[in-house]
């Protein structure tokens, strides 16, 4: 076990070289001219536009920018980042755990109904519960994402205004950023609770629940169509029938069964989901203007920021292995067939 | 079968089908059988002729799809097919045991095997999880498993498959129950192991006197452990005696044809193995007439015309026309 994790471990740089390389090979496709003008704030300094190229070395060979970008990469400069107008470190600092926050509801509402809708539909196969399950289901998964969240924005903003937009309201923006407040973790929905500030946690969380809402019912369709074909395999194995001459209640056979072990492909599901929405928020957070990672990404790229965009993508690389090592590791704790290290 | 003793089991003219009421198949018609405490009876058929859809019908877990359509299944005379839900799930695993044929995917792959058979006795006994565990241990290792404190905590992937099959029968056999229904239980296994999880049935069914009904295709299993043999051919009983009277004179041309097909080890070796021509019928088919008359060497124009009934004679049943001319 600690030795695949240690080898899955070893191919993170692998994986991280490859796609800064090749995002950094991308960037080289502007000119130094249209690069070095991020700089220049105002255009009666364009003349400066050599003076910038010379001292970034923005002419030099690919190789050698890219080994300069990652020499200092590796030393904790992530360079600075001209559309947030601070360092990328710091602006991923400031940015992930909003996305991190948003992805973790989203994945919790996902599999919690995906598995009870999914389970559901199984169970009663044909009957009128399983098709209302795959009309929500299918229903969710035909609405691309801007279109769901700009009518939820409309209803439950415009019209009604129970869940505005942003990451949360001026006064919780003062509040946060007195010295009172400690930042314990970074993610505003703990650290509200540890300062005991309730009024902080209902805020963030009125402000969470439109954007994870409408990302949900993306994913959530998918995973009503897993776990529902998934239940289905299971209670028409042998063991269930084993469980049911046993004499075990309903209930029982359902859930301590075939349901725990219907979950297995989910819980795969749940693990790439949750990798993808943290990388893949952009849309939500552009339409709900959430303060995350996503809405940083999209600005750098918009802005041609390349600190930024270099610092975004090698985020998503970091955690895309690590999220899929964390879904691995709890793939080995449900099903005990499954040894990671042979 | 003597009326001083126990019945625990009466099967009446059960009826099991197929398919949607439109396009229904008849798998089961007709089949009657009582079974006494401490007796071992025999279903014996070929694939498809409907004895683990009659057994799967006892304990009321047949497939989707498949419906009992008619007849009456007894248990201590109450009826198991109008038995109310939780009643019947009582009566499952505590009064009526069932082993069944693939002991690796009988069991829960992703559950220890000790939660699985505690599982079992704590659906029906209000007692702690402590007494539930010694009672599933002591069962382990009297069917076998060395070891068996730890290997409660291993998975059924861990174990081979006569030990998994020796756990099915150890959670079959953990409320001591009346009857065992044991579905082609070593059909699955290694021919050498056959012989030991037969022995290790026989033994523990006459240690507690437990009525059991055995269903298999194996006919030299069938004069070790049954007291009473039922042919089963398409659907219907063809047979049905004391297993030394069937073996000595077998009546129906069908279970001839079964003898006639076994092979001794001892004795001289056969010049060539016989068999019986043709294949068994599609369930439900032939719509009239004897099932096994387009298979049979004596069959003549009216078993292909009209079904024959049960002609008994003693305590030996045959449906056979051949019966009735003989008498």
């Amino acid at each position: 076990m600690l030795k695949y994790i240690l080898r899955r471990l070893l191919l993170l740089p692998l994986v991280v070289l490859g796609v800064t390389f090749l995002l950094f090979f991308l960037t080289q496709r502007l000119s130094p001219e249209m690069r070095a003008s991020l700089y220049i704030k105002d255009p009666r300094q364009m003349g400066a536009l050599e003076e910038v190229i010379a001292k970034y070395g923005l002419r030099d060979n690919l190789f050698k920018q890219y080994g300069r970008w990652l020499g200092r990469a590796l030393s904790g400069d992530l360079g600075y980042s001209q559309s947030a107008n601070m360092p990328v470190a710091k602006a991923i600092k400031e940015y992930l755990p909003a996305t991190v926050q948003l992805a973790l509801v989203t994945i919790v509402l996902v599999v919690f109904f995906g598995v009870w809708f999914g389970a559901i539909s199984a169970v009663k196969k044909d009957k009128w519960q399983d098709h209302l399950a795959r009309l929500i289901s299918v229903g969710g998964f035909s609405l691309p994402i801007f279109v769901l969240g700009l009518l939820l924005l409309m209803l439950f903003y415009g019209k009604l205004g129970w869940f505005p937009p942003g990451g949360y309201s001026l006064s919780t923006d003062v509040a946060i950023h007195l010295p009172s407040f400690h930042h314990y973790t970074g993610f505003l929905l703990i650290d509200s609770l540890l300062n005991g500030n309730i009024k902080i946690f209902v805020d963030v969380l009125r402000h969470l629940f439109l954007p994870a809402f409408t990302l949900c019912l993306g994913s959530f369709a998918l995973m009503v169509r897993v776990m529902r074909s998934s239940m289905l395999e299971e209670l028409n194995k042998d063991y269930v029938r084993t469980a049911r001459a046993k004499g075990l209640t309903e209930r029982a056979v359902i859930y301590r069964h075939a349901g725990k072990n219907a979950i297995i492909p989910v819980i795969t599901l749940a693990g790439i989901q949750f990798i993808r929405l943290l990388g893949g928020t952009v849309i939500v957070e552009t339409i709900f203007d959430y303060p995350g990672i996503g809405r940083f990404g999209v600005t750098a790229a918009q802005q041609l920021d390349i600190a930024g965009i270099m610092g975004f993508s090698l985020m998503v690389a970091v955690l895309f292995v690590l999220g899929n090592l964390v879904s691995d590791i709890l793939y080995t704790a449900i099903d005990p067939r499954i040894k990671l290290n042979e | 079968m003597n009326a001083r003793e126990e019945c625990v089991l009466q099967i009446q003219n059960l009826q099991v089908s197929v398919g949607s009421a439109a396009a229904s198949t008849a798998v089961v018609r007709g089949l009657s059988y009582q079974l006494s405490k401490g007796k071992v009876l025999a279903v014996v058929g070929e694939s498809g002729c409907g004895k683990t859809i009659h057994a799967l019908s006892v304990l009321r877990i047949l497939p989707p799809g498949a419906h009992i359509t008619g007849g009456q299944i007894l248990y201590h005379g109450k009826d198991i097919l109008t038995l109310p839900a939780e009643e019947l799930r009582q009566l499952r695993g505590q009064k009526i045991a069932m082993i069944f044929q693939d002991p690796m995917t009988s069991l829960n792959p992703i559950r220890t095997i000790g939660k699985q058979l505690t599982e079992t006795i704590l659906a029906h006994k209000k007692c702690s999880k402590l007494r539930a565990q010694a009672t599933a241990i002591r069962l382990l290792k009297k069917v076998g498993i060395a070891d068996a404190r730890r290997r409660m905590k291993e998975y059924p992937f861990q174990f081979s498959g006569g030990q998994r099959q020796r756990i099915m029968i150890a959670m079959a056999l953990c409320l001591k129950p009346d009857i065992l229904i044991a579905d082609e239980p070593t059909t699955a296994l290694d021919v050498t192991i056959q012989a030991q999880i037969l022995k290790l049935i026989k033994q523990l069914q006459t240690q507690s006197n437990m009525a059991a009904v055995f269903i298999t295709h194996n006919l030299a299993l069938v004069a070790e452990v049954a007291d009473e043999v039922l042919v089963l051919y398409g659907g219907y009983c063809m047979e049905q005696a004391a297993a030394a009277e069937l073996f000595k004179h077998p009546l129906h041309p069908y279970t001839q044809g079964l003898l006639a097909s076994l092979v001794h080890l001892s004795g001289p070796k056969p010049t060539h193995l016989c068999a019986i021509e043709g294949y068994p019928p599609a369930p439900g088919m032939p719509k009239e007439g004897c099932p096994f008359a387009p298979r049979c060497p004596k069959a003549t124009d009216k078993c292909h015309a009209q079904l024959p009934p049960l002609f008994t004679e003693g305590a030996h049943a045959v449906r056979c026309w051949l019966r009735e001319e003989s008498k």
